[in-house]
């Protein structure tokens, strides 16, 4: 179904497809030419920066970025790999179990207090709350360690949406059902509830993911030295340098890009639908 | 909606007697404790740093000054241009981002487009799940007058040069197409989403009672997506108040301060240790955002109750 009513007429239907063709070249362009760049040397993009492929696909590059700030590279991409897995399976079992008892009893005032009190946390300027929760991390003494960058990710709106607006819908017969066979609270939820919102795990956990993968101003704020850093602000801080090297940035940005590009082209489907969800309940 | 509906969808979690609290203080404690401390914590200690002088903001026993620092920054001639930056940026950024997306999940959504739906959608998509670091990265290099791809191509087809980030009058617009590339997605797929839900018989009795396009556009479609104009104008609003990134990576604020917004002027001054300034621009900024969409989801409220 749609709003809007048929239409039929070649010239139309070829103008409707000259647009989306030229919107997606215009989307997809960046991620070619920064591909085609991390291939080729300074010198031959300062010559011809338009060029479609590169003169030759040499992984070169690679020992230029070996090493950036003194911290090998693949420790970049230990701790990228580390910090968002760890950030998503910690996020999901918190996020869950949190929006399930708020959602089982939304009366309690306790409850209340903290579901405003979420709320008021995910419409603060983040940028600015992580100077905040820098001096926090310090107090609690996690500053510069993994447990401190995790934990402070482990927490988005999306993730505790798309949760919440699940559980509300678990039909109420379903829990009378189980109560009435004398399942406590910990059946109903590990035997009962949890088998159904599987899928929604699923969704959940791909998005935060791919939205942790991304984050860059927590990890840089908590960490004390580039042994924590990830990949994106290994990009940063390489980006920052004096003296450019072309080539090497393009080829981080390919390396911080194509992970989480894959991914999302594997799960395209339920990522887009788990975003829309999460964010119209929000 | 109303009471009886709530109670059957909304409440479906509910048995006749609600459970006893016991087990659930459990299973909420780790995340009220991830609020508490990450959250709650760090914004009423950045409201009590705004009260009190920097040098001592971090101390045990800081000193008070009152509203000192939110008479400094209201003093301040670089802060009230970039609040007036900000406010002009987020309106044009909104807007921009709105009719853009608008007009392209209308297209998407026509008959008109068949085949090749999903990949269109996707590609649109597509820089929304990129980490902005990268993308915002390639932007600026992209720009470049001697890298750059983008001038190379201007004069290739007989455009003039865009001078993008190195000039005061074109920077700002240089850093929304960037914004519009990472975000604009993100609100197509709301769009089709509300679109995927409208009824299009409505448009075709339209069209048989003479309905011109306009007609049938401003009368027939956008009646019926004000649900996905709500929640879009609502994000979209919170996001662009708080755009830092895009500035953090491309500009660095400049040049000479044509991209300096609250929250990049704010962190700054948080590097220099003016933390009491920096913290009473954060609780000036978090203001406007919370009255905006307070004020907005009021608005959504009137208009479902009519």
């Amino acid at each position: 179904m749609s709003c809007q009513p048929r239409r039929h007429g070649t010239v139309l239907t070829v103008l409707a497809y000259a647009t989306a063709i030229a919107v997606s070249f215009l989307c997809l362009y960046p991620y070619w030419w920064m591909l085609v760049s991390a291939f080729r040397s300074t010198e031959a993009i300062l010559s011809s920066p338009l060029r479609p492929w590169p003169e030759t696909l040499g992984l070169d590059v690679l020992k230029e970025i070996a090493s950036i700030g003194g911290t090998p590279l693949w420790r970049y991409a230990m701790n990228s790999v580390l910090i968002t897995t760890a950030s998503t399976v910690v996020g999901i079992v918190v996020t869950a179990l949190g929006a399930y008892a708020l959602v089982r009893r939304p009366d309690f005032w306790f409850f209340r207090v903290l579901r405003i009190g979420f709320m008021v946390t995910i419409m603060y300027p983040y940028m600015l709350l992580v100077i905040p929760v820098y001096i926090v991390m310090y107090k609690v003494g996690l500053l510069g360690t993994y447990s401190g960058i995790i934990l402070f990710l482990a927490l988005g709106p999306i993730q505790f949406f798309l949760f919440e607006q699940f559980f509300r819908t678990v039909p109420k017969s379903v829990i009378e059902a189980a109560v009435i066979d004398g399942a406590d609270e910990w059946q109903i939820l590990f035997r009962v509830v949890m088998p159904l919102a599987l899928p929604v795990v699923a969704t959940a956990s791909i998005i935060t993911f791919l939205l942790n993968w991304a984050q860059w101003l927590p990890v840089l704020v908590v960490s004390k030295s580039p042994d924590t850093y990830t990949l994106p602000v290994a990009l940063l801080s390489l980006n920052g340098e004096l003296g450019v090297n072309f080539q090497g940035i393009m080829a981080m940005s390919v390396l911080t890009t194509i992970p989480v590009t894959l991914f999302f082209l594997v799960a395209q489907r339920r990522v887009i639908a788990g975003m829309t969800a999460g964010a119209v309940k929000g | 909606m109303s009471a009886t509906v709530a109670g059957q969808v909304g409440g479906g979690l509910l048995p006749p007697q609600p459970p006893p609290i016991g087990v659930f203080w459990l299973f909420v404690l780790p995340f009220a404790a991830l609020t508490a401390v990450f959250g709650i914590w760090p914004i009423l200690l950045s409201i009590e740093v705004s009260f009190t002088a920097s040098a001592s903001a971090l101390q045990p026993s800081p000193q008070w000054v009152g509203l000192a620092n939110y008479a400094a920054i209201l003093a301040d001639p670089v802060f009230i241009a970039s609040l007036g930056r900000t406010l002009v940026y987020t309106a044009l950024a909104v807007v921009s981002t709105i009719a853009l997306a608008l007009l392209y999940a209308l297209l998407l959504d026509s008959a008109l487009i068949g085949r090749g739906r999903t990949l269109f959608k996707v590609a649109i998509f597509l820089p929304v799940v990129t980490p902005d670091i990268a993308g915002y990265v390639v932007w600026r290099w992209l720009y470049d007058q001697s890298f750059g791809a983008l001038n190379v191509a201007l004069a290739a087809i007989g455009l003039p040069a865009f001078p993008g980030l190195a000039s005061v009058d074109t920077a700002i617009f240089a850093v929304l197409v960037a914004e519009l590339w990472h975000h604009v997605g993100f609100y197509v797929v709301i769009f089709l989403a509300n679109l995927a839900l409208c009824d299009r018989g409505i448009a075709e009795a339209a069209e048989i009672d003479g309905a011109d396009a306009w007609q049938k556009f401003w009368h027939v479609v956008l009646p019926q997506l004000r649900p996905a104009l709500l929640v879009n104008t609502v994000y979209a609003l919170i996001q662009y108040l708080k755009t830092f990134t895009v500035v953090a990576v491309m500009t660095k604020g400049g040049p000479n301060d044509a991209t300096n917004f609250v929250s990049y002027y704010a962190y700054q001054l948080f590097d220099q240790g003016r933390y009491g300034e920096a913290t009473a621009m954060a609780s000036i900024l978090f203001a406007i955002v919370i009255v905006l969409a307070l004020a907005m989801m009021r608005l959504q409220q009137g208009r479902g109750a009519r």
